[in-house]
């Protein structure tokens, strides 16, 4: 089977700047993919190659297996929500969503029913003859969203469309986004760079950096299995400790940390020699805290107790210098009578860290 | 606020006398031409010793005159048609353009609106002259298009600068050809901005007398140049008239300007 969308080595340059570097994907019909990166990763462009507004330095995007790149933008039949808002200042919010049944030659009756579907898809029954300028930024991006879908388009593009907004009004949104991906079945690209927006809305996340994709995968499985240490510091929290690799085991990794502990049958990436620098990282909710003298475990002090409602936050620095953080739920036993400057020990699940080959 | 004008107490008092002053300074000699065109005599003696009506009967009755206004009215048409649909095109490519010397060309555009008149008259004539546009309403035409061009970019670019790329971008992916999307939406978008390139294009033309002079012929001159050429032979009321009349279209212009405006932006 062809996949419904695939982009094959695509690049794109400006002048010496290279934007994007070489982008491979393939996404599935219906399926709800985000392309989550830093800004200047690359995301944006690939997005706007897509739409048609950038030509590519080299590669190809194909839908349903035939190239998109020499039909204009206009004749691609895709739709796109934009990050800063685009209705059509001077046209009412039904005329906006008419606007592209209009281009496509639709009858007046016809795109009467369309626009009263639409509408209520967002929600926004009886807003037909409202101005843009007179709606709020939430309003408008739905009203966005549902010009982009009155025509059925085959994908929907959508960059950073709830940047603008605060972050009650965005977590509302992305339900209704969710929803409504859910109604029409639509297959969606969603760009952000909003870690917990991507986790929230997607099947897959491909996780953008420096112009190339480092990981695609599910949020579970980009959480728990990240291929670089870029990915595990853009999903979840996490920190890092300098340590030399002892032993190399089919995919696993024995190492030393600072001070001389040695923990072994942790997941490494990338190619590492035995004796060679790495770095492990720890995410502090794996993180356990015991009061005394364990064996593999690390030496720290506590800086800090922060409480942050469900959970608590304690910085802790380790016995070689280096900064780790630490979460545990609110009430946990291994917090009564923690003070600050108090000496412990960190524990942690050799299967739940990873090492990353420097 | 450093200054409000509630706590300024008696200063108060001063700034809306210097206020008045300065209204009075710039309005005063409108309101006495309007007043002496209707006034009885014919010296144009001040205050008038009765009021009247018969310099505008002249005025109205006097082909030449009619012919001069007739003539204003049609280059500052065309002018104003010509100026905004080439200022649109100007517009375009100074704000959307990304070509080397941009902001030189932009800079350029501007010159018209400080080069001394008189110079930009004399050159024109010279050039005219040998190509025969001298007494022809193109040369006229051409002539107030180079002083109103100005204008009617600077409004045009400021429009278009504010006016989001992205929302075209969207109309282009809904379908609409980019000549469509920028037909269809972003002209309505900017169209205060048109609106404005439109008005001071048409107001440039219409009061303008330098260029005008050197431009005019016998049988071919506009309401300024015929005001200026009449007063001249003969000091007539009728010339108060006329350019009462002037003033009258140029501030119905502005009004309709200002009320738009504020259409507009309800």
């Amino acid at each position: 089977m062809t996949p419904f969308l695939e982009i094959r080595g695509i690049r794109k340059q400006y002048g010496p700047v290279v934007a994007v570097q070489d982008v491979n994907l393939t996404v599935g019909r219906g399926e709800f993919m985000t392309f989550l990166g830093p800004s200047g990763s690359g995301k944006s462009t690939t997005l706007y190659i897509l739409a048609g507004f950038e030509q590519p330095s080299a590669g190809d995007m194909l839908l349903s297996g035939k190239t998109v790149l020499n039909t204009p933008s206009h004749q691609r039949n895709i739709g796109m929500v934009f990050q800063r808002y685009t209705l059509f200042p001077h046209l009412s919010v039904g005329d906006n969503i008419a606007f592209p049944l209009k281009m496509r030659g639709w009858s007046k009756a016809d795109i009467t029913e369309r626009v009263r579907k639409m509408l209520k898809l967002v929600r926004l029954e009886g807003f037909e003859d409202r101005k843009p300028a007179a709606m709020s930024g939430g309003q408008q991006q739905r009203v966005a969203l549902a010009r982009a879908l009155a025509y059925d388009p085959p994908v929907l593009l959508m960059d950073e469309p709830l940047s603008a907004l605060d972050k009650k009004l965005r977590e509302e949104i992305q339900h209704e986004i969710r929803r409504i991906h859910h109604e029409t079945d639509v297959t969606i690209l969603y760009v952000t760079h909003d870690q917990e927006e991507a986790l929230r809305l997607s099947d897959r996340i491909a996780v953008f950096s420096k112009g190339v994709i480092d990981q695609i995968g599910t949020g579970a499985e980009l959480y728990a299995n990240p291929a670089t240490r870029f990915v595990a510091e853009f999903i979840g929290d996490s920190d890092f400790l300098p340590c030399i690799v002892t032993d190399v085991v089919g995919g696993k990794a024995a190492i030393r940390i600072g001070d001389g502990i040695c923990v072994g049958a942790i997941p490494l990436h990338g190619k590492a020699m035995t004796g060679g620098a790495a770095m492990l990282m720890l995410r502090p909710e794996r993180l356990t805290l015991l009061p005394e003298e364990t064996p593999h475990t690390l030496a720290a002090r506590i800086d800090d107790i922060t409480f942050l409602g469900n959970t608590i936050d304690i910085a802790a620095t380790t016995g070689d210098g280096n900064r780790l953080s630490v979460r545990l739920p609110f009430g946990h036993q291994a917090l009564q009578g923690l003070q600050v400057g108090a000496q412990v020990r960190l524990g942690f699940d050799p299967a739940a860290a990873h090492v990353f080959a420097v | 606020m450093l200054l409000n004008f509630n706590s300024l107490g008696s200063w108060k008092w001063v700034l809306l006398a210097i206020t008045f002053l300065t209204a009075a300074f710039l309005l005063l000699p409108i309101l006495f031409i309007a007043a002496l065109s209707f006034g009885s005599s014919q010296w144009l003696i001040f205050p008038p010793p009765a009021w009247t009506t018969k310099w505008y009967s002249q005025l109205f009755a006097d082909p030449r005159w009619l012919d001069a206004a007739w003539t204003s009215f049609r280059i500052a048409v065309m002018v104003t048609l010509l100026s905004v649909v080439i200022g649109l095109f100007a517009a375009f490519g100074l704000v959307r353009g990304r070509f080397f010397g941009r902001t030189l060309l932009r800079a350029l555009f501007m010159t018209p609106m400080i080069l001394p008149v008189v110079v930009l008259a004399v050159a024109l004539y010279a050039f005219f002259l040998r190509i025969g546009l001298n007494g022809t309403t193109t040369g006229f035409v051409i002539a107030h298009l180079i002083v109103a061009l100005p204008f009617s970019i600077l409004a045009l670019t400021n429009a278009l600068e504010g006016f989001d790329k992205s929302i075209e971008d969207a109309a282009v992916l809904c379908g609409a050809s980019p000549l469509k999307a920028r037909l269809l939406i972003t002209l309505p978008s900017i169209s205060h901005g048109l609106f404005s390139a439109a008005v001071f294009s048409f107001l440039t033309s219409w009061d303008e007398v330098v260029l005008a002079i050197f431009m005019a012929s016998p049988t071919l001159q506009t309401l300024p140049v015929k005001i200026w050429a009449t007063l001249r032979q003969d000091l007539t009321p009728v010339i108060a008239a006329a350019s009462t009349l002037l003033i009258v279209v140029t501030i119905a212009l502005m009004l309709v300007t200002a009320l738009v405006r504020k259409g507009l932006k309800a």
